[in-house]
Order: C-alpha cells, then structure tokens, then sequence
C-alpha cells in the first residue's frame, strides 16, 4: 500500500495542503479529483519528491516510479525507440531494453513509429508514446499528471482507450491527478475528491461498491467540484 | 518546394547579374584601373594569382591559420561553457574576460597581440578574440536553456547523470552550436585574413593583399576577395555537407 499521512504545504503565507491523508491501494487506479489550481501537482510533485513537504509522511514511493506528464516531455532529436530506451538505460541490458521496446510497441500497434521523431508524430500520438515509455519502464508505481489535458475531445477519448488496454494487460498502481470528473469516472477505481485551498480531502469514493448509479454518483462528485470553484470564485 | 527552391536560385542569379553590371558600369564611369578596376584586369590579375607556385601554400596556410584558431576557440568554448554552468566561480572567473572582449575595440586587441605575439600567432588569436566569446555564449545558453522539464522528467526516471550529460546536454549544446556554425566560420576567416594584413606572416592571404595595395594593384584586390569569398563559400558548402552527415547518422 502507498500512502500518504498528513501532508501540509505553504507557500509563504499561502496554505497549500492541509493535512492530506491518502491511500493508494496496489494495483487500483486512483483518481484525485480537484478544481483547478488547487494543489493537485504540488501533491504529486511531493509523491516523487521533486517538492518538499512541510510536515507529514509519504510511505511506498521510494522506489521507481513512471510517470506521465501533462506534455509529452519526448526529446525532440531522439525518435520514439531512443525516447523509450533513454529512462530503460541502467535497468536492463541492451538487448533487453531492444526487446522490451519492441514488445510494447507490438503490443499497442505502433511498431511502425519506432524510428518517428517527435516532430512527425501528431500530439496525440506523442502522448501515447510518453504513457507507452511510463508503462516500458520497470515500475510498480505509475503516476500521471492530467496526462489528457492538451487534448481534443477525440484524442482524449482514444487516449483513455489506450491506457485501458495497457492496464488491463499490466497490473499497475496508478495514480491519476485531473480536473475532469468523466475521465475520474472512466479510469478510476477510486476517486478521491478535495476541497480547495488550503486543500484538503473532501471525500473518497470507491467505484467498484456503486457501479450501477454513474449518473447520481456525477452529479455528487460535480456538486462537491463545482462548490469549490464557486468558493473559488468569491475568494 | 522544388518550385520554390527555382524561384530562389532565379533571385540570386539576377542578383550577381545586377551586381556584375553596376561593377561594369562603374568601372566605365570612374575609368580609373587603381580606384575601380574593370572586370577584365580583375579577371587577369586572378589568374595571375591562381597561376602564382606559391598560391596553393598561401591559401593553405590561410585556411590552415583559419581552422586551427577557430577549432581552439570551440574547445575552449566548450570546456568553458559547461563548466561555467557547472561552477559558479568558473563563471564569474570568464564573466569579465568575454566582457572585456566583447566591448575592447579589436583593433586594440590586434594591436597588443602584434607586441606580444609572433607573426604567425597574431592570426589565429585575432579570430579566437572574435569568435570565443559568440561560441561561450551559445554554450552556456545551450545548457541553460535546455528544457527543464526533460531535465525533471530524466531525473523522476532516476536516468544516470551520464547518460543526461551524453543524451541531452550535449545534443542540445551542439544544436544550438551549429545555427552559428557558418557565420562564426566566416567571422573568424575575416579576422585572420585582418590579422594577416597587420601582422605579414610570410605565406597569407593578407599578406598578399597588403602587398598589391603598396603596388596600388587594385584589381589584384579585388582578385583576393573573389578568391576569399570562394573559400568561405567552401566552408559553407563543408558545414552543410557534415550537418547532413550528423542528420543521416542521426546525432
């Protein structure tokens, strides 16, 4: 299990995160659901230690992790085989990473981009391959930062279908910051909802306990967003 | 593209056309061989120059002069880019040195350079006051402009310093180096040709500028800087030919 137990974060006299406590159960997808600006990325920021806390616990997340961006993050002069095969350096041999480059692509149909560079890709093709480069990569820990964002409706929709495939062949913990309650209700297990700043936990819901009342269950979990942004507003 | 790529080639031949008209017409106007010569005495005075036994070795020399300073200015450039961006001190240490040859006329350079140096140094050192600083430039630039979010995104992978160093430092500096690449080359061919005329080393291009303007052979001028624009497009022509080179093999 990974976990988080009391998180707080200020940036001078702003409180950011207000005793964040939350746990990821293994192989469960867990969605984080908040308005925007509220402190989502801080959070995960913190996760992977790229931010420091200022009190709390972060408990699991000390191995490796993958991660997918709100951008692509690909390299412009390496093409999709040397993107990939950058973060497998030093964790398996060259034959190996050959091998396992290949496997994914095969396995997501895109073996014939494998010499495409970044520029003759289409965004949404990009961000396939930066989640296909998280899932490459020998992690148990997947963690993707509103990774549909700069997205177009259709885009969006085949890029959902794609990290579903992907997971439904590897089991993974996922954790999944976004703003978008459809994309929260497609890919999560559980959603965890929070308030706004100073951010705290509003709510938990398990999605496999109330499968059969998606509608309802929207409208709750837009009242508790839309409250938000409205206090949001006011402020 | 194709049509394009016509078009500008039609351009630039009506261009030299316009050009080698107004110098006819000119030439006819002044009617003077030593203040303008005429396309014809220039013409001669080339092949009296091509046809010289020591032309192959002022040019090589020339060129030679040209590539050695412009090779030790991007080392040092290099060297000195990355560990500016690594070490503070480093930086602060260069900082006034490219300031001082950023706003120092050249002359100034050049003149203290024909007191301290021989005449076969004063060259090369004339280029590399002209043309280290750009390159420093560029690679300090390079590598503290390299996207931060690929940086960040190497590290959350925990990809080996190396391997950020070999695969994304180094690339991003060298892209960034080859934009000024052709026009560092023809700054630095310019000044070692200018440090030639100052400094009379016994085979060079300036050298034999300086010469045919104490004989007041203009058109013989004139013939040197046809040649001197033929080498520089020769470089330009070499710097293309590797860019392509590094793009096939994928660098």
């Amino acid at each position: 299990m990974y976990q988080v137990k009391n998180i707080n974060k200020n940036y001078n006299d702003l409180k950011v995160l207000e005793d964040i406590s939350v746990d990821f159960p293994k192989n469960q997808t867990t969605c984080i659901l908040g308005p925007s600006g509220c402190g989502k990325t801080t959070l995960l920021n913190i996760l992977v230690g790229t931010t420091n806390k200022d009190g709390g616990e972060v408990i699991g997340f000390e191995e490796d992790i993958s991660f997918v961006f709100q951008e692509d993050r690909l390299i412009p002069w390496k093409n999709v085989s040397s993107n990939i095969e950058l973060v497998l350096k030093g964790k398996m041999d060259k034959e190996q990473i050959e091998t396992t480059i290949d496997k994914y692509l095969k396995l997501v149909n895109l073996g014939e981009y494998k010499y495409f560079y970044p520029k003759d890709l289409s965004g949404g093709m990009r961000q396939r391959i930066s989640i296909l480069r998280a899932f490459a990569y020998p992690s148990k820990l997947l963690i993707m930062d509103e990774p549909f964002k700069s997205l177009d409706i259709n885009n969006k929709q085949i890029l959902v279908d794609f990290f579903k495939e992907l997971r439904t062949m590897e089991s993974r913990t996922c954790i999944i910051v976004t703003h978008d309650i459809d994309e929260a209700l497609a890919l999560g297990h559980r959603i965890v909802i929070l308030s706004d700043k100073p951010t705290k936990v509003k709510r938990v819901i398990e999605l496999n306990e109330c499968k059969d009342d998606f509608i309802n269950l929207r409208e709750v979990i837009e009242k508790d967003v839309t409250k938000c942004s409205y206090k949001e507003n006011i402020i | 593209m194709k049509k394009s790529i016509l078009k500008d080639r039609k351009l630039y031949m009506i261009s030299i056309t316009i050009s080698i008209t107004i110098w006819f017409l000119l030439s006819r106007i002044i009617n003077n061989e030593i203040i303008f010569p005429t396309i014809m005495s220039t013409y001669t005075s080339l092949i009296d120059i091509i046809m010289s036994p020591n032309f192959l070795i002022i040019i090589g020399y020339s060129i030679l002069r040209s590539l050695l300073g412009f090779i030790i200015s991007l080392l040092l450039a290099l060297v000195i880019g990355i560990l500016s961006s690594m070490f503070k001190s480093v930086y602060y240490l260069v900082s006034p040195v490219t300031r001082f040859l950023n706003s120092v006329p050249t002359i100034a350079i050049i003149i203290l350079a024909l007191i301290w140096l021989n005449s076969e140094m004063v060259p090369m050192f004339v280029g590399f006051v002209m043309v280290f600083p750009i390159l420093y430039e560029t690679v300090l630039k390079a590598i503290i402009n390299t996207e931060k979010s690929i940086i960040e995104m190497a590290n959350i992978y925990k990809v080996d310093k190396l391997t950020v160093i070999k695969d994304i430092y180094i690339p991003s500096i060298f892209i960034s180096l080859s934009n000024i690449f052709s026009s560092t080359l023809g700054i630095n061919l310019k000044m070692v040709i200018a440090g030639e005329v100052l400094s009379q080393p016994k085979y060079a291009i300036g050298s034999n500028l300086q010469l045919q303007r104490m004989y007041l052979n203009t058109s013989g001028v004139f013939a040197w800087i046809l040649i001197i624009l033929l080498i520089a497009k020769l470089f330009e022509y070499i710097l293309e030919g590797i860019k392509c080179l590094c793009i096939k093999s994928k660098i």
